[in-house]
């Protein structure tokens, strides 16, 4: 018999949020060791282009200088690295080795309220890891600001689209190791053929419409135009992109480990 | 009232079929336990009924837990439940209390609530002193008992614990029951599985004991022992050949229960026993009383299956 009054359980938004807010608290809890590499990488990185490289490139990339180029690439390539780890070696461990999910689904949350919340995470950690590389562009005058302050926003993009697509990848593997082939054939191919390193529009045309294709080349686009402050119309092919992109990997993600998680 | 209806329901794992036409019912404020070997099923069951694992769908049958059924309204289910998995799942980077607010989120408590009530249940299973400690520094059972805590925060009317007590020690084990028969008390209802008879026997006011998938006895424990078996056993190990007894010479009423390395006489009468035991000269033996695990043994058979 049911009882008279329905169980009030808390609400989608406030599971979401529940689930985002353990994963905050979990990766807080080192901040030192979690906070600190982001803002390095980007230092180190433009320390060794800046006094090494650069001056062996002169020629002006999309209308922009070498430092400038690649370092508007690397505010979306921060992201796409942190929700790819996060989503592929993170949801593993917590899903086969600590059994995180197992205690997790023991509460008022539902598998879609999991993974959607951990999509929302990766989107959070997009931010965070943009920003860093922000900050130190902004330091170094590369990008202007008010401009700049936008691109926390594609980060948050950047890490959704990544997000999902390394859960469904997660939702094949059986042993860690297969990470590997994701890591090193998909998303180093992705570092320097989607426009980061240099322009895809010099590619000859096949693989100028396998850069097209790549998830990453929409994201570094729209940072870019964020950075520069110019919106072409073609953009928002970009950001359609982005947005099928998201929801057609994010339904198979969800699909496939729905079928992981409850059997 | 009812809290969970189960009526013929039945799980398959591709062609191995792991709860097979299983059917119970468990009273409100009363303790209920799956009983069986690894393998027969309870995991599978009790996953089934939080929604954890769904049924097979074309004769998956009839579950219904506070009148909701799980493989539709499995968020109703588990915000008025409290849940114990097998393995102890804390977030090892946090201490105590962060683990239990964090998971006090899940249920929406609002943060001042959850406090007064972590100290309350903190206090409840005595993890009062642990309060901020990390979790690899709590030992097993104390693991536990925070699991248990954790699955009170929502003050549960239903509380499921996958084997609570398996691989703790008897100190830990008889604390935690005892915990548990005070939440009896006060009418909260109580579904565990468990291959411990002695904890069956110690908390459960009904015990199902199910075995490959299907239920093979349903009673309460006294009645079961009483309905089931002799009430004494002599055991008596072959280790040091065997001692010269001729069946045919046994008295009446005692029944013999051959295994591999021991013999095992039952009946109902502890001096008939006292006689077959006379007769054993300077061979060992064991006179006892039965328990529940000679009811299981008897009703499961002795051989192992794939899983054990």
């Amino acid at each position: 018999m049911k009882s008279s009054n329905p169980v009030a359980y808390p609400s989608l938004s406030r599971r979401l949020y529940s689930v985002w807010y353990r994963h905050v608290r979990v990766y807080t809890k080192n901040l030192l060791s979690n906070g600190l590499p982001p803002f390095l990488e980007p230092l180190l990185f433009l320390a060794g282009v800046g006094l090494g490289l650069s001056k062996y490139i002169t020629q002006s990339m999309e209308g922009l200088s070498y430092i400038e180029f690649l370092g508007t690439g690397l505010l979306v390539t921060a992201a796409m690295f942190t929700a790819a780890y996060e989503c592929t070696f993170g949801t593993f461990i917590r899903l086969e080795f600590e059994k995180v999910y197992d205690g997790m689904l023991a509460a008022p949350i539902t598998v879609n309220d999991l993974i959607i919340g951990e999509i929302i995470w990766a989107g959070t950690k997009g931010v965070f890891f943009t920003f860093a590389v922000l900050c130190v562009l902004t330091a170094f005058r590369i990008v202007r600001l008010p401009e700049g302050l936008l691109t926390p926003l594609v980060g948050f993009i950047t890490g959704v689209m990544f997000a999902t697509l390394s859960l469904w990848v997660t939702s094949f593997v059986k042993t860690i190791q297969h990470f590997n082939f994701y890591l090193t054939g998909v998303l180093s191919p992705m570092f320097f053929f989607s426009g980061v390193v240099f322009p895809v529009s010099n590619l000859p045309s096949s693989v100028r419409f396998a850069a097209e294709i790549m998830p990453l080349t929409h994201c570094v686009r729209l940072a870019r135009a964020v950075c520069i402050g110019q919106y072409p119309p073609g953009l928002l092919l970009s950001l359609a992109y982005a947005v099928v992109f998201t929801v057609l990997t994010g339904w198979l993600a969800i699909r496939r480990l729905r079928r992981r998680l409850i059997r | 009232m009812r809290v969970i209806q189960v009526q013929h329901v039945s799980k398959s794992f591709g062609r191995l079929r792991a709860v097979d036409d299983l059917s119970f019912e468990v009273e409100e404020g009363t303790c209920f336990g799956l009983l069986g070997p690894n393998g027969a099923g309870k995991t599978t069951m009790m996953k089934m009924i939080y929604g954890r694992s769904s049924r097979t769908d074309h004769d998956g049958g009839i579950i219904e837990v506070f009148g909701y059924d799980p493989a539709r309204e499995e968020l109703a289910i588990k915000y008025v439940s409290g849940v114990v998995p097998q393995e102890n799942n804390l977030d090892e980077e946090l201490n105590v209390i962060q683990n239990l607010m964090i998971y006090s989120k899940f249920y929406g408590l609002p943060a001042r609530v959850a406090r007064g009530r972590i100290e309350t249940l903190l206090d409840f299973l005595e993890l009062s002193e642990k309060i901020r400690s990390p979790i690899k520094e709590l030992s097993g059972g104390m693991q536990r008992r925070l699991v248990i805590a954790r699955a009170l925060l929502n003050n549960p009317r239903l509380l499921i614990l996958d084997e609570p007590t398996t691989g703790l020690d008897p100190q830990v084990r008889h604390l935690i029951w005892d915990k548990l028969r005070q939440l009896r008390a006060q009418r909260t209802t109580i579904l565990l599985t468990t291959h411990y008879m002695e904890e069956a026997f110690q908390i459960c006011d009904t015990v199902l004991i199910m075995d490959k998938g299907r239920k093979i006895l349903e009673d309460n424990p006294q009645r079961l022992l009483k309905e089931n078996i002799e009430t004494y056993v002599l055991e008596v190990p072959l280790t040091n050949g065997r001692p010269a007894l001729r069946e045919a010479d046994l008295p009446q009423g005692v029944r013999l229960d051959r295994a591999e390395a021991i013999l095992r006489f039952y009946a109902q009468d502890v001096d008939r026993l006292k006689g077959v035991a006379d007769g054993l000269a300077e061979h060992p033996y064991y006179l006892r009383q039965t328990t529940l695990e000679d009811v299981f043994l008897k009703a499961t058979g002795r051989d192992l299956n794939e899983k054990q």
